[in-house]
């Protein structure tokens, strides 16, 4: 699991941090550690034009939620739909569109730690529960 | 170490998983189950089982008379009678069956005081706050002031109350304390003492009545035997006024339309057909645990963690939590600064073969209370645990400290 693009990943800062003018702000747990994850979204016209989150938690949660916003700035709320469910399809073994995920598929032996699947996908069901 | 070998009666510590050697080192979880109480289970479960307390035939006797000679064995254990043993699930079935009495029979009452403290694990804290919001008494709280988490005797003296329950851990799932119940005892003379024992079983005999404990709750799953079965000690004098928990088949008397009478003790409190595999297979465990010895497991356990306690000390950006002296036994909490516990235990299992425990180890109240004290530049909510038992050995904790050291390398901390 802890690949150099992973480790990478999880030491980003670029996407860490608050945006200010965010027009949703969605906040997700981990009941499992007690990681906590603070997601703004800036949404324009249906389409995310800013993503940032702060918190802190595991480097497979870290690189997760990098991997993901880098995923989905400057995307219609549709396609990320889209991604959603190819990275959920990814995480239970499942056939998933490989063109969707990019570097995200660098995750997908996470299908064989059952235990820390929650960490891979804390901000990822954020993300979802942002646009309930 | 102890005088007997036992290591063979563990199969899974012969297991390599990626070319290490498993060192198990979660036994506060829950411990690895011996071959020889597993061989006698599945003995009885093989010649002797049925259900117990009911027919009247030879498999039935057999199988209730070791149901029973188990109920006798812990309550020698115990020293206390056999009718105020009863089998339970296991902990947390206990306590929230203590709770849930106390409040039908109105021994628990609107403004009546329970105190507990902030070092407690989510069965004896989440039942205490969960229905003092339903059924009014109030919950106050101890705060370990000593370091990380460490609770010390005058905590309980600054509290200027009298309590109705006071209802403690003896043994911290977290910080490794171990708690001097009789210094509690007296302080709170006249309280129901409550005790949660699942920490402090596996290792120490419990004397109830020197102690005077009212209640006392352990799970047999962290003292090598079978998971779903616990023990529920209470004092004759309460159980018998008691309202049950739980209603049903067994645990009753006379049943009519109008009302129910209830069986005679310990069965009041049993409905329905026990764990019975669960029930004989406690008594093997408890059997097996005193071929060797209390006195030994504690001893082996002690000299563990002091030789742990030691070794982390020589490794920088490593917080270790709870008390530095012999009150500090078998379970060691400790973070690396900059790096996840999750991400310490994962890659202790997947380059060492080492388990440990991630997480909040069921008590976010006591993760809080670390927060608070810790000098790591971000808690993160969470510890790493390692946890010993009597099948560890000193080169299962030079394996994880190396580990560490190694892990620490890779993320340059």
């Amino acid at each position: 699991m802890y690949n150099e693009l992973i480790m990478d990943y999880s030491k980003l800062k670029k996407y860490k941090g608050k945006i200010e003018d965010a027009t949703k702000v969605e906040e997700g747990k981990n009941l499992s550690c007690g990681d906590e994850i603070t997601l703004y979204l800036k949404i324009e016209n249906e389409r995310i034009v800013d993503a940032k989150f702060e918190g802190i938690g595991c480097a497979i949660s870290q690189a997760s939620a990098n991997l993901m916003i880098e995923n989905i700035i400057n995307k219609s709320i549709d396609e990320v739909k889209i991604l959603i469910d190819n990275v959920y399809k990814m995480t239970r073994g499942e056939e998933y569109d490989k063109s969707v995920l990019g570097l995200i598929e660098e995750l997908k032996s996470i299908k064989d730690y059952p235990m820390r699947i929650k960490c891979f996908l804390l901000a990822w069901k954020t993300l979802e529960l942002s646009f309930k | 170490m102890l005088s007997k070998n036992i290591l063979s009666d563990f199969p899974a510590l012969s297991r390599t998983i990626k070319g290490n050697r498993i060192v198990y080192l979660d036994s506060a979880a829950s411990t690895l189950k011996p071959k020889p109480v597993i061989d006698k289970l599945s003995k009885f479960y093989l010649e002797n089982y049925a259900n117990v307390h009911r027919a009247v035939h030879t498999l039935a006797s057999e199988s209730t008379q070791m149901l029973e000679f188990s109920r006798k064995n812990f309550a020698n254990f115990l020293n206390s009678s056999e009718h105020e043993i009863i089998f339970t699930s296991g902990t947390t079935m206990s306590i929230n069956l203590i709770v849930e009495s106390l409040v039908r029979s109105k021994m628990l009452n609107e403004n009546d005081i329970v105190l507990t403290t902030l070092v407690e694990h989510h069965a004896n804290f989440v039942p205490w706050v969960r229905l003092s919001k339903l059924h009014g008494f109030r919950v106050e709280f101890v705060e370990p002031s000593l370091r990380f988490g460490t609770l010390a005797i005058d905590d309980f003296l600054k509290k200027d109350i009298n309590p109705k329950v006071v209802a403690i851990t003896g043994h911290s799932n977290v910080t490794g304390q171990l708690i001097d119940i009789e210094k509690i005892r007296n302080i709170f003379p006249n309280s129901i003492l409550i005790v949660d024992g699942a920490q402090l079983i596996p290792h120490q005999r419990i004397d109830v009545k020197s102690l005077d404990i009212d209640f006392l709750c352990f799970s047999v799953h962290k003292m090598l035997g079978p998971s779903g079965i616990g023990v529920l000690y209470g004092k004759s004098q309460y159980l018998e006024t008691l309202e049950p928990f739980l209603y049903g088949g067994e645990m009753i008397d006379k049943v009519s339309v109008e009302d129910v009478t209830f069986n005679v003790l310990p069965y009041k409190f049993e409905a329905g057909t026990p764990n019975i595999g669960g029930i004989v297979g406690a008594n093997y465990a408890l059997e097996y645990l005193n071929n060797i010895g209390y006195d030994e497991v504690k001893k082996h356990i002690l000299d563990l963690t002091k030789y742990a306690i030691e070794k982390f000390r020589n490794i920088e950006n490593v917080e270790v939590y709870g008390p530095l002296d012999e009150s500090h036994c078998g379970i060691l909490s400790f973070n690396i600064n900059g790096i996840h516990p999750h991400d310490v235990a994962h890659l202790l299992d997947e380059k060492f073969g080492v388990a440990i425990r991630s997480g909040h180890h069921c008590a976010q109240p006591l993760m809080n209370v670390l927060k608070s004290q810790s000098r790591l530049s971000q808690f993160p909510n969470s510890t790493c645990r390692a946890s010993f038992y009597i099948y560890n050995t000193y080169e299962d904790i030079n394996i994880l400290i190396e580990g560490i050291k190694r892990i620490k390398e890779w993320f340059d901390v």
